[in-house]
């Protein structure tokens, strides 16, 4: 388990102190994928960095398997590893196989399990074909999964990382997120951080949210989102409306407590958008046909993380503010 | 499994790796490069004794040097020059190449230590300037230059006691411009200043009482008159001066190592 106690970092530029990480507690147990959540400049990155040893904490404590980065850092350098998105993290001249046989030595692997670790990474990543070619001439997103596969060479019981498929085809972000799912179901321990957040939905069975470096809460993405009290969106076409139809619609809403969006489509029908944090799509309708309106579709958006996630946020600003 | 600090599978790993990625970068640019500085640099010393000094030098050099053969003090200053910048260059600017090719993190979050790393460097560049010292000794012996030497024994010593000088240097070099960010003004800078402190190519006692003091900071300084003593003068390496260049060199390698776990970190949180 990585855990870390009251982190925080602060960054001096000359007589100016940035507190990135302010008092994070975190747990990202083996066998789970844990997301991190926050806007630019929330301190994801360098809690990712500090977890990867790469920085040090201004105060606080981080154990990975009770191990102490300050103490032992190459123990726990063997147990983790780190891939960013953002940054290539392979080096340009050398082909893929020599990029994962190179940090396979700085990890000490045995020769006789680096060999057929290789190949079994550049199948994973879909490199296979692309091993002998020197790394410049990858594309963006051949490049970053030989970077996911160099974050797994040492076959790390942790691994975080930051933005991994930043950049990538859809496909491709598409496999790697079923690479991560089967990392975490295989007992590694992942820290996540995405802007995408349909991908930390799909993956993460606990996500941590912060803003300005502080912990603004945490849970499942599901109890995230009914506790930021997330609204569902029901969109109801009704062709040829008549001006009772909008009237009814419009005291619908404003005894829900809401406003009701009505917008005309190309072929003249009334488009009514309704958001709600309760079920309503029964009532809105049955609104509608006793107004005399007939239906011709029904859609319900499902409150998202990420409207949970800008509401957390802003409700952060607002009591910084 | 954790690494021994001096772990041999590290240091050939990154000797192969600079090895690999050298070829492709420079496939014969690199060579032509190394051929024309030999030459140039001989040559131009052979025309310029011809042409200021009537083919001879001043008995006041022959004092200071203990050698009337210019040629041969500027082929040793030159070969010892073009070690000591190459050296010095591989090894020192190892760190911010990684970090300018954005793979400094990836380095550093993988648990090898950082001197069998800079060890692979080091052994990278010395099979280069092996390479390049030969052509410019080619170069000089087609002119007629014909070094001293006072034994196999004494030029192996001297030339560890320059690269014990070289390392220090490219460790200390290395943590400052990685914690500077940028290895252009520092690399320069400090080329100009062992160019002129150091006793490559003009006796050190032309220069004034303070700068020959300031140049005994430089582990080049001392290292440089064991190599005299071994190339040109004969006599073979001083005992004192060879300790002195020992000391300061050893001194520059645990400064620098010492002092390279805080130059990373400051390197990553400049990123944050």
């Amino acid at each position: 388990m990585i855990e870390t106690q009251d982190l925080r970092k602060e960054f001096r530029d000359g007589r100016t102190t940035k507190v990135a990480v302010d008092g994070l507690t975190l747990a990202i147990p083996p066998g789970r994928v844990t997301g991190l959540l926050g806007l630019n400049g929330a301190g994801k990155t360098t809690t990712i960095k500090i977890l990867a040893t790469l920085l040090r904490p201004t105060s606080g404590t981080v154990r990975v398997d009770e191990l102490d980065p300050l103490r032992d850092p190459k123990a726990v350098r063997h147990r983790i590893n780190l891939i960013a998105g953002g940054e290539r993290m392979v080096y340009a001249r050398m082909t893929g196989r020599e990029n994962l046989w190179y940090f396979g030595q700085l990890y000490d692997v045995p020769r006789a399990v680096l060999g057929p670790r290789i190949d079994e990474l550049l199948a994973l990543v879909g490199l296979t074909g692309a091993a002998g070619t020197v790394v410049e001439r990858y594309s963006r997103g051949m490049a970053q999964r030989l970077s996911i596969a160099r974050g797994l060479i040492n076959d790390p019981a942790y691994l975080l990382l930051d933005e991994p498929t930043l950049g990538l085809d859809a496909p491709i972000a598409r496999d790697l997120r079923r690479v991560v799912a089967r990392l975490a179901a295989e007992g590694k321990g992942v820290l996540l951080t995405s802007h995408y957040l349909a991908e930390v939905e799909e993956l993460c069975g606990h996500v941590y949210v912060i803003g300005d470096g502080r912990h603004l809460t945490e849970g499942s993405p599901a109890e995230l989102t009914a506790r930021t009290g997330g609204h569902r969106t029901v969109r109801v076409t009704v062709p040829g409306a008549s001006p009772e139809v909008e009237a009814a619609v419009t005291a619908f809403a404003a005894r829900a407590g809401t406003v009701a969006g009505l917008d005309r489509a190309g072929d003249g029908a009334l488009v009514v958008s309704v958001s709600h944090p309760g079920e309503i799509a029964g009532p809105l309708t049955m609104a509608i046909v006793g107004a005399g309106g007939t239906l011709a579709g029904l859609e319900v958006t499902e409150p998202s993380l990420e409207d949970a996630i800008l509401a957390l946020n802003d409700a952060a600003w607002l009591v910084t503010a | 499994m954790l690494s021994p600090p001096l772990s041999p599978h590290v240091i050939r790993a990154t000797f192969w790796r600079t090895w690999t990625v050298t070829r492709r970068a420079y496939p014969w640019s690199y060579f032509v490069g190394t051929l024309m500085l030999g030459v140039f640099t001989v040559g131009l010393a052979h025309l310029g004794l011809a042409a200021i000094g009537g083919g001879r030098v001043a008995g006041d050099f022959v004092t200071a040097t203990g050698s009337a053969d210019y040629l041969g003090y500027v082929t040793v200053g030159a070969a010892a020059f073009m070690f000591v910048t190459h050296g010095v260059l591989w090894a020192g600017k190892a760190l911010i190449q990684e970090q300018r090719e954005g793979t400094l993190g990836a380095l550093l979050v993988a648990p090898a230590g950082r001197l069998p790393y800079l060890l692979g460097f080091a052994a990278f560049a010395f099979t280069a300037i092996v390479l390049e010292v030969s052509v410019l000794l080619g170069c000089a012996y087609a002119l007629g230059v014909r070094p001293a030497a006072s034994g196999p024994g004494d030029a192996a010593l001297a030339i560890l006691v320059l690269g014990v000088a070289v390392f220090g240097m490219s460790l200390v070099l290395s943590a400052v411009m990685i914690t500077a960010g940028e290895a252009h003004i520092t690399q320069n800078s400090v080329f100009l200043a062992i160019a002129l402190l150091s006793g490559f190519t003009f006796p050190r006692r032309y220069l004034p009482g303070v700068l020959q003091w300031l140049g005994e900071l430089v582990p080049t300084t001392a290292a440089m008159d064991v190599l005299r003593g071994v190339f040109t003068t004969g006599a073979g390496p001083a005992p004192g001066r060879t300790a002195v260049a020992l000391a300061v060199g050893l001194l520059y390698v645990v400064v620098g190592l010492l002092w390279l776990p805080r130059a990373e970190r400051h390197a990553m949180e400049r990123s944050y």
